[in-house]
């Protein structure tokens, strides 16, 4: 371990050997309840926090190493690793939920001279064993840079501390969130949704997005920054599109639409579904594990869609801006984060604000909260 | 929000150029091969950590750019916050002038990109190709890459630095819905390269000229939105330190009051004038073009700088006369009043048109004549007036206003403040009044330019969204008789739905009353959230 990485490491370090450092007041303990359903969170100065969802209680924080950003998490599938990407985009970290436990750390940089940022690139397998990440690497030369190509990164979940891809393959540019299929396949947003085969690295379109070839349709625009692991194990990514009227392609009479491409984690199956005008903007989205035929976004208004209608069913106004749904195992509640620094809870059904969570930190910012069952 | 606009390069801190000149500058050379002998061991000893030398006085990257000098500081400092290069600001000072001189740029390339250099941030910038538009000036300004020359292997660095320092470029709006980077270096470098190559006619002759005098005695002429027409005379004496000057300022505005101060000038590049002058206890900033025995730009208030004024100056010079301004510059028809003729080298008798006496000559020297005029109906039009033998700018004779104007028609002003980091920005309203012209019909071709007029000023709802937030309560408040707008505190505010800030979008009234009839004209507003990353060149 070289020095920054001690360095940075130190203040969990000092907690471990019950040293009292000025702020670190989060309480590490106690281990996560089997069973439970659990939603989590990070937030500045650099903490990750533990909801309990049937009681809508902060359960327990725990301090993470290095700055915060972006504060992308992904859990592992039996619910005691937390994974996020911090210190600005550069390290993912593998968190033990049960004791606050730093147990896992990959610098993206692989080499000396280079600078590696994921935008919020990064998945676990279903078995949990291994981590999918794609890295954008810049050489710093003395005076000038030189910007590499992608790469997608493989590492064993179980190499500690200083963990190495143990597999790299080239990657596509302009590569976001990913999550992993149950059969080990790699679903990746980028131009286009790729499938990828982690072993070999072949990479595969599932879903077409900037190259689809939808008559009448412009291509879509894609903002991707969250990677919500959804309880109905749906890969959501949302799209806005303009569709035309006739092949005179006339913008001004066009249709403007919202709707999403999605991947069934379980199956395979893929899909791009237009669900309702384009009347606001929702940063992510999120379908209910209760009606597949449900569909929620969220920004400044949380929104409720029928699919099959294309319609908006109901949509609540907001204390403020939130940039990040959840929803709960049995479809039941919303949770909001993102922005400030209190979750916001809703009934599904009814779309009426049950109440807020505060936590204790500052912004969250743009971290993607997950919901999982330990 | 930090993905659409994750570029959060804080320069804030950065002063701008020549502040302090005159403390720091005591031991600085006035020969210029003293001086560029100086600049290059500073390089030598800063700059070659990471630079290489690649001949007599060529370095890599540095001798293969030119730049304005707000352009080579902002380099510099880059180098500062990003590189960790540690440099006084006097080395730095002395950087910005040698490079500058060495590798600036010509005056005509300059043009049509001064505004900002000149601070004018209201500026709404549009450009013929699309490619350029989404992918540099998306960001920042379009006037940054325009006024930057490089051959084609320096903008394909630059795109390299672009992605290397910010890698969500490719990720945002604009930048997601195509192959970023391919057309980045495939399609822009060598647009940028054919549009803003290093080497140049315009460069190689501009470095021919001779020398143009700058130091002896000016008249100025300047209009502020918000306070109105003012003239000045300026002393420019040389000072220690190449191409460096003093200066005494004292004038008056046109409602009384004086403006008076004193501060120092750098002439960089032979024609790029900067100084810092401190008048009425405010720190101002003048940013002119030297061309042609004339001074030409913008002076501003150094911590302000939407508060400003446009300006015109010209030198003594024996055998020169020269008008600059008439303030005011119309008179209605049947009326009197006291008009001001600014310039140099005036004598002999004022004539301002047809049809306007000039009654009564209230004071007369080479830079200044004072008149009170009177106007009859049958000069009505736009003359060009003259004194003596000299003619010069125009002078309108109106009989009523058919139209008027809000001057900007669109502006931006800025919440700030509430300790926060950055200062609240003003927006500045004027109502231009037109007469209709011969055929008496507003809104054709013979319509003629009255001029800025008094107005009453006030703000609407933009829409109903705005109407719904109660923008008009929150934004801010307008100065119903300068049509100064003061926007409203930063932050989070409780009392708005959502909690939002008091950001709003505003139509900009103006009535003005002209005789019996009063007219009205709208602008817009928006009232947006601070500009966090605000360097020299925005």
């Amino acid at each position: 371990m070289d020095n920054k990485q001690l360095t940075s490491l130190m203040p969990v370090a000092a907690l471990i050997l019950g040293v009292l450092l000025p702020g670190s007041v989060l309480a590490k303990e106690p281990a996560l309840e089997k069973e439970h359903e659990y939603m989590v969170v990070a937030n500045y100065p650099n903490n990750i926090h533990v909801i309990d969802l049937q009681t809508d209680q902060l359960y327990k924080s725990c301090e993470l190493p290095d700055a915060f950003g972006p504060g992308v998490t992904q859990i592992a599938p039996d619910g005691k690793t937390a994974y996020i990407l911090n210190n600005h985009y550069e390290d993912i970290y593998g968190v033990n939920l049960d004791n606050c436990e730093v147990t896992f750390h990959a610098s993206m940089s692989l080499q000396k001279g280079e600078r590696t940022k994921s935008i919020f690139s990064f998945a676990i397998s279903a078995d949990g064993n291994e981590l999918y990440a794609v890295q954008n690497p810049t050489m710093l030369y003395r005076d000038h840079y030189r910007v590499q190509p992608p790469r997608l990164a493989v590492y064993d979940t179980g190499a500690g501390l200083n963990a190495k891809p143990i597999r790299t393959f080239p990657s596509p540019r302009q590569v976001t969130v990913m999550q992993t299929g149950d059969d080990g396949t790699l679903y990746m947003a980028g131009a286009d949704i790729y499938k990828v085969d982690v072993n070999t690295g072949k990479v595969d379109v599932a879903i077409p997005s900037r190259n689809w070839q939808r008559p009448l349709y412009a291509p879509p625009d894609v903002l991707n920054a969250w990677p919500i692991q959804s309880p109905s194990k749906d890969f959501t990514i949302l799209y806005t599109t303009a569709k035309f009227q006739d092949e005179s392609y006339n913008l001004e009479t066009a249709d403007w639409i919202y709707g999403f491409m999605n991947v069934n984690l379980e199956t395979g199956e893929t899909e791009t579904t237009d669900f309702g005008p384009l009347t606001e903007i929702y940063f992510t989205g999120i379908r209910s594990p209760k009606d597949p035929n449900l569909v929620y976004g969220v920004l400044n208004r949380l929104a409720k869609y029928d699919i099959k209608k294309k319609e908006l069913v109901q949509a609540a106004e907001l204390d403020h801006s939130y940039y990040c749904i959840a929803i709960n195992h049995d479809g039941s509640k919303i949770y909001l984060g993102g922005t400030f620094n209190d979750v916001a809870i809703y009934n599904a059904d009814s779309m009426e604000k049950l109440g807020n969570i505060q936590l204790p930190g500052g912004d969250m910012a743009i971290s993607t909260s997950q919901i999982f069952i330990r | 929000m930090t993905i659409e606009g994750g570029q959060t390069l804080n320069t804030t801190a950065l002063k701008p150029l020549g502040s302090g000149l005159l403390a720091l500058a005591v031991a600085l050379a006035t020969q210029s091969s003293q001086a560029a002998s100086e600049a290059e061991q500073i390089i030598q000893g800063k700059c070659l950590a990471c630079h290489a030398q690649e001949g007599d006085q060529q370095w890599s990257r540095i001798s293969h750019q030119r730049k304005t000098p707000e352009g080579w500081l902002m380099t510099i400092a880059r180098m500062q916050i990003m590189h960790g290069l540690e440099i006084s600001d006097e080395d730095r000072r002395m950087l910005v002038k040698y490079l500058a001189d060495r590798q600036g740029l010509a005056p005509s390339e300059t043009e049509g990109a001064r505004y900002a250099l000149e601070r004018r941030l209201n500026t709404q910038e549009s450009f013929e190709s699309q490619g350029f538009t989404e992918m540099c000036a998306r960001c920042h300004s379009g006037a940054r890459v325009l006024l930057q020359r490089r051959p084609a292997s320096e903008w394909e660095h630059l795109v390299h630095f672009h992605l290397g320092q910010w890698p969500t470029t490719e990720f945002q709006a604009l930048a997601r819905d195509r192959d970023w980077l391919d057309l980045a270096l495939n399609k822009m470098v060598p647009e940028l390269a054919e549009t803003q190559p290093l080497d140049s006619e315009a460069w190689i002759a501009w470095q021919q000229q001779a020398e143009a005098p700058v130091a002896g005695d000016w008249t100025l002429a300047g209009h502020m939105p918000g306070k109105g027409n003012f003239h000045a005379r300026m002393n420019v004496t040389s000072a220690e330190g190449e191409d460096q000057f003093t200066l005494t300022l004292t004038g008056e505005y046109a409602d009384g009051t004086v403006l008076a101060g004193t501060g120092q000038a750098i002439l960089y590049t032979g024609y790029e004038w900067r100084a810092n002058i401190e008048i009425n206890d405010q720190m101002m900033r003048q940013v002119f073009v030297l061309n042609d025995g004339q001074l030409n730009g913008r002076m501003f208030l150094r911590d302000q700088d939407e508060v400003g004024a446009d300006v015109v100056a010209v030198r003594d010079a024996k055998g020169t006369s020269r008008i600059l301004a008439l303030q005011p510059s119309h008179i209605k028809a049947g009326s009197e009043a006291e008009i001001s003729i600014v310039g140099t080298g005036l004598s002999g008798l004022p004539i301002l048109g047809n049809g306007v006496d000039v009654v009564e000559v209230l004071s007369a020297s080479p830079d200044l004549i004072r008149v009170r005029a009177r106007a009859s109906a049958n000069g009505i039009g736009v003359s060009t007036p003259a004194v003596g033998a000299i003619e010069g700018e125009r002078f309108v004779v109106y009989d009523r206003i058919a139209a008027v104007k809000v001057v900007p028609e669109f502006a931006v002003a800025r919440i700030g403040g509430n300790g926060s980091s950055t200062p609240k920005v003003e927006a500045r309203f004027e109502a231009e009044a037109w007469a209709a012209g011969p055929d008496g019909k507003p809104g054709t071709d013979d319509d003629y330019r009255i001029g800025m007029v008094p107005a009453n000023w006030a703000v609407a709802p933009f829409n109903e969204v705005a109407d719904a937030d109660g923008d008009v309560r929150f934004s801010g408040q307008m100065n119903a008789n300068t049509g100064v707008f003061t926007p409203a505190a930063a932050g989070p505010n409780p009392q708005r739905r959502m909690m939002t800030n008091n950001a709003g979008n505003l139509k900009v009234q103006a009535t003005v009353q002209d005789g019996a009839q009063t007219l009205s004209a709208e602008g817009q507003m928006i009232v947006t959230v601070q500009r966090w990353n605000n360097p020299p060149i925005p």
